[in-house]
């Protein structure tokens, strides 16, 4: 199938004050997102993936730096364009959700403001046609009242309802590829199911594709239809969301499977993975993960392992691959 | 809104009574007996104490307290002991030369002050930064009055020094006034816009597309000069109220020089009028401030 986004081996690493090292929060990522599908990048916090979305759109802080790779979006490599292309195609072709929608949006400009501003920048519609379609943009995004609120301050609307707005104006040029950093993180569970809905339902009717940013793997489960693992900047394993869920390779991706909180006899403790991620200044010689797996050997701590391909796109990056999964 | 400016305006009442009452109980705990004062000790005793009469000296303070505050209502400051003219007329010819002072200053402050901060901001570390961040740390230090004598002595033979002729006189003035004002707007404007820029929203706004421009100077600067606008209106009053210091040096005859001058004389009902006048001002522009505040911001204004 055809890619909508094509990463290679991107690099990605941040200064910080006084020091001359810089710190790689991403080493050598590789991501297809195939046009009109779904691709989840999970992981914990602080493993590279919202870093790795910032610098696709060209939104990395200051200090942070695309040092090597490409990312290929319709022909062109998003990483060596100048900001003036790149505005072109962010908000228009490619566009972002955020995971904070209380602090995501202007508080002192009105939702349609906002809203109107995200259009008029990529078409020739006036004014009052810019506004008509942001109404019909809240609608769609399923706000009551819309024409009311379309002249609310954020502060005026719930979190969920801020959300929608988001999502609204990040469709607002119904985009080739939606990039969702947690979108659903900061909200009630109740809300999530419903902003999950809304965000499958644009999909289906304008065929965008979706990249899911999230460490909650039921949200994955939801939404995915691949998903990539991170850990600790690098992809330790790809899969289809089936062969995921019943059939994940990694120790990492097992050790994430099995802290998801489920029915225990009372008493019982949740299950972690031990240790913390590693210092991005004070990476492990040999696998990344090894300090904290529980089936690791010598080889492991020393050397380290590439991503093997278990067969049907399945890729892992274990030196035990299956075997791990056999163990248990 | 209405009611909450309403409800501004009336808090201001009681407000300005205990302002009248601490200056006019300060004025008389002073030492110095204005009668002595202004007749150079030479007269009889019966001609003092005649006169102490008529101004109501030896009344009891309280009394000579609600006799003030009744006839402020009224509009009436009392008269001037040393010029013998009503306080507020001599009040309103000082304060023009005040006013006009003021803002020019304020204009300058704010036209020098908000762009180099913005631009500071933006070019964070860079020499432009270091540069006018350097200069506008000088003219929040340096003593006004210093200042005011060095810009003297430089420009002695290019503008006019000292008194009012035209308007080429307030240059030097202005300068001396809006530096300071500028640095500080400067300063804060950079550091504001900083916080500002690290938001969540400023993320949202570049990924729309929108450019830089766009993003600084509707997204980001709005939010960045709410704090501003607060010091911007309380500053115009104080300007506002008389450059003492300034209009000192300059010779400029405006509110400042007259409370220089009352306290000289021991001018007490002019002295009082200045002050009152000053702390009008300083309210005044505080509700400024606070309606300006809850413009700009809509989360104060549903409250």
């Amino acid at each position: 199938m055809e890619n909508i986004l094509s990463i290679k081996d991107l690099v990605v690493s941040f200064a910080s004050d006084g020091r001359k090292d810089r710190a790689v929060a991403v080493n050598g990522l590789s991501l297809d997102i195939p046009r009109g599908g779904t691709v989840g990048l999970v992981g914990e916090s602080g493993c590279g993936k919202s870093v790795t979305s910032l610098s696709v759109m060209g939104l990395l802080a200051e200090n942070g730096r695309v040092d090597a790779g490409e990312a290929r979006f319709a022909g062109q490599d998003l990483l060596k364009l100048p900001d003036r292309e790149l505005r072109k195609l962010r908000g228009n072709r490619i566009s972002m959700i955020f995971q904070e929608p209380m602090t995501s949006l202007n508080p002192v400009l009105t939702v349609g403001r906002q809203l109107t501003e995200a259009i008029r920048q990529h078409s020739d519609m006036d004014k009052a046609a810019a506004k008509a379609r942001a109404i019909e943009l809240l609608e769609h995004v399923g706000i009551p009242e819309a024409a009311t609120r379309f002249g609310n301050y954020p502060h005026q609307l719930s979190g969920g309802m801020r959300q929608r707005v988001m999502i609204g104006m990040a469709m607002a040029m119904t985009p080739d590829l939606l990039i969702a950093d947690e979108p659903t993180t900061a909200l009630d569970v109740s809300i999530e199911a419903q902003i999950l809905r809304l965000m499958k339902d644009l999909q289906r009717r304008h065929g965008t594709s979706i990249l899911m940013i999230t460490h909650n793997l039921g949200v994955v489960a939801e939404l995915c239809d691949e998903v990539y693992v991170m850990y600790a900047g690098e992809v330790v394993e790809r899969a289809d969301v089936f062969t995921l869920f019943r059939d994940c390779a990694h120790p990492y991706t097992r050790g994430l499977m099995a802290s998801l909180p489920r029915m225990t006899p009372k008493g019982q403790r949740l299950y972690n993975i031990r240790g913390t991620v590693p210092n991005l200044r004070a990476m492990p010689a040999g696998c990344r993960f090894a300090p904290r797996c529980e089936l690791a050997s010598e080889r492991c701590h020393a050397e380290k392992p590439g991503l093997i391909d278990l067969g049907g796109g399945h890729l892992c990056r274990c030196f035990l691959r299956g075997e791990a999964a056999n163990h248990e | 809104m209405a009611k909450h400016i309403v409800k501004r305006i009336l808090i201001t009442i009681p407000v300005l009574l205990g302002i009248v009452l601490l200056i006019f109980f300060m004025l008389n705990v002073v030492p110095g007996d204005p009668v002595t004062v202004m007749m150079k000790e030479h007269l009889k005793e019966d001609v003092v104490e005649n006169l102490r009469k008529s101004m109501h000296l030896d009344d009891p303070f309280f009394l000579r307290y609600l006799r003030y505050v009744l006839d402020m209502l009224r509009g009436d400051l009392g008269m001037s002991w040393k010029l013998n003219r009503p306080v507020t007329k001599v009040i309103a010819q000082a304060f023009p030369y005040t006013c006009r002072l003021a803002v020019a200053a304020a204009l300058f402050s704010w036209i020098m002050g908000i762009p180099v901060g913005v631009l500071s901001a933006v070019k964070k570390n860079s020499l432009i930064d270091h540069l006018s961040m350097g200069v506008s740390l000088f003219g929040v230090s340096m003593p006004v009055f210093w200042v005011a004598l060095i810009l003297q002595n430089t420009f002695k033979n290019v503008l006019p020094v000292s008194g009012v002729s035209g308007w080429r006189s307030y240059i030097l003035p202005t300068v001396v006034l809006g530096w300071s004002s500028a640095g500080r707007i400067a300063r804060l404007t950079r550091s504001n816009l900083l916080e500002v820029l690290r938001n969540d929203y400023i993320r949202t706004a570049r990924s729309k597309g929108l450019p830089p421009f766009t993003v600084i100077t509707r997204h980001a600067l709005k939010n960045a000069l709410i704090p501003v606008i607060t010091v911007m209106a309380i500053q115009i009053s104080s300007l506002l109220s008389g450059a003492v210091i300034t209009e000192s040096v300059f010779a400029i005859p405006g509110v400042g020089s007259l409370a220089v001058s009352a306290i000289n004389n021991r001018d007490m009902p002019l002295l009082q009028g200045t002050v009152i006048f000053t702390a009008v001002l300083i309210i005044a522009g505080n509700l400024v401030a606070d309606v300006l505040y809850s413009i700009i911001d809509p989360r104060i204004r549903v409250e």
